[in-house]
């Protein structure tokens, strides 16, 4: 591994960890500085850049955590007394749920609690037997799989997708790469995605449901097939849309992020009210 | 507009890299001719020009399937569902002009004594009602096997079945047989009015189908309000 592969491996690792731009700059700057001097391998030097990036991190006591923003601004998405049945079973039982501008909100639940159907249902995907759903701005929607077309490439995704945001084809393509490159993906520009490994396929799922910057942001479990580095990169993006004011909702049963999202719905309890 | 082409130009593109579906769709009426050719060549016309409404059928049956997934999402990114009914109509229309084009071409230099423009009428006639007969399949059978069994059952009735019979007219493709008859077998004008009447006007209800289909399929439910 050269200078610059091992820098760049670094930064993102660092990015992983949760260390801050500025302070990763400076650990990066630092370490160009010593191997452009000493001329020695960087991995003979500061080893692999993930365990590098690990002691930094830890010298400097654990990842970033981030408070819940103070403010959050209006609300975009309030669903209301949500309800659905499937044969005579009840699925969902009554559910509500608000987010507002720069908020994340997890659902959470066993699995058949209804995660998915509740994320259908606020996108207007699946009618409730009762309950309604507003919705304050536009809707991105990612779905837990599917969502994409085997025979077209990213590129011709982005295209798709993009016109009917309203995006030029250029304009498109520019911020479908600008998101892929946020997963630390460069989408090959002639595979299509049939040829894709699952968890890439998601990355375009979620590159997908991002174009055009919609305020609402529905997420069903969109990590999956992610590689522990790439779930990282997942998380710290939701953190910056958050920051940027949207509303995110992510559905998911990995509860170890629980705490750094603003309103947690679990359906379980639904399920167990309606028992 | 822009959005019915790009819809358009990406279902062609699925549809071009599905290459032994290609050829399979283009092999597929030469078939029909060839197992004609030998004892009656104006028969051979009739059969190539099922075949034509057969492939084109099916082809249109899986792209219409296929795009299911991905609909609901370009429903949510902006698109009407008239943007991709119109869209994928125009990609497979197109793909069924390219498609008869060289059949056409063989037929004008295989057969004598026949009336090219009433044959060309035919095969423009089983463009346009093939197309959308396929993707009101898919659109009211949501599993392919389905929609072939009954795409079957349609082409094999159109082959048995007497065409003088009034039941034969509620079959898609029973005009081809009349015309058909009018520009091989020269016979009167009535041929000719009845399989364009009957001809168009399974187009337009075809058309109409599939666009109130998508509408209904891809409507936004009434729980979910935008503000």
């Amino acid at each position: 591994m050269n200078h610059n592969a091992w820098l760049a491996a670094l930064t993102g690792e660092l990015r992983r960890h949760g260390v801050g731009p500025d302070l990763t700059g400076h650990v990066v700057a630092e370490a160009a500085t010593h191997l452009a001097k000493s001329g020695e391998s960087p991995l003979r030097v500061f080893g692999p850049p993930d365990a590098y990036a690990r002691a930094v991190a830890d010298s400097l006591g654990g990842p970033d955590v981030r408070p819940p923003r103070r403010h959050p601004g209006p609300v975009r998405l309030a669903a209301r007394g949500i309800t659905k049945r499937y044969r005579g079973r009840t699925v969902l039982d009554r559910v509500d749920l608000t987010v507002r501008a720069g908020e994340i909100a997890a659902v959470v639940g066993a699995n058949g609690a209804g995660k998915s159907t509740f994320l259908r249902i606020c996108a207007g995907l699946l009618s409730p037997d009762a309950g309604t759903v507003a919705v304050h701005g536009t809707l991105g929607y990612c779905p837990q799989d599917g969502g994409t077309a085997e025979f077209l490439n990213p590129d011709e995704h982005f295209v798709l997708i993009g016109a009917g945001r309203g995006l030029g084809r250029a304009a498109a393509r520019r911020a479908g790469r600008a998101g892929a490159a946020a997963l630390e993906w460069t989408p090959p520009p002639r595979t299509q995605a049939r040829h894709l490994s699952g968890g890439t396929r998601q990355k375009l799922n979620l590159v997908l449901a991002r174009l055009g910057e919609p305020d609402v942001l529905l997420l069903d479990e969109p990590y999956q097939g992610f590689d522990r580095g790439t779930y990282l990169d997942f998380w710290h993006e939701v953190w910056r849309w958050r920051d940027a004011g949207k509303a995110v909702v992510v559905v998911t049963h990995l509860l170890n992020q629980l705490d750094r999202v603003d309103t947690v719905l679990d359906l379980t309890a639904s399920r167990e009210r309606d028992a | 507009m822009t959005r019915i082409l790009v819809v358009a130009e990406t279902a062609l593109r699925e549809l071009v890299r599905r290459r032994t579906v290609l050829i399979i769709l283009l092999l597929f009426p030469l078939a029909f001719y060839l197992s004609r050719r030998g004892d009656h060549l104006g028969q051979s016309i009739r059969f190539v020009c099922l075949g034509l409404g057969w492939a084109l059928s099916t082809a249109a049956l899986f792209a219409g399937s296929a795009a299911r997934g991905i609909e609901p999402r370009l429903r949510l990114s902006g698109y009407g569902s008239l943007h991709l009914v119109l869209g994928r109509l125009l990609a497979l229309w197109t793909v069924g002009v390219l498609l008869s084009a060289p059949y056409f071409l063989l037929i004008l230099v295989d057969q004598h004594d026949v009336r090219y423009g009433a044959i060309a009428l035919v095969m423009a006639l089983t463009v346009l009602v093939a197309v959308p007969f396929g993707l009101l399949l898919s659109a009211v059978l949501p599993r392919e096997l389905e929609g072939t069994l009954v795409l079957l059952t349609v082409v094999g009735l159109q082959m048995v079945m007497d065409p003088a019979s009034t039941a034969t007219r509620a079959l898609p493709f029973w005009f081809s047989r009349e015309i058909g008859t009018y520009a091989i077998d020269h016979t009167d004008g009535g041929y000719l009015t009845r399989g364009l009447v009957q001809g168009l006007s399974f187009a337009v209800a075809l058309t109409l189908l599939v666009a109130v289909a998508a509408a209904v399929r891809l409507r936004q439910r009434r729980h979910l309000r935008f503000a």
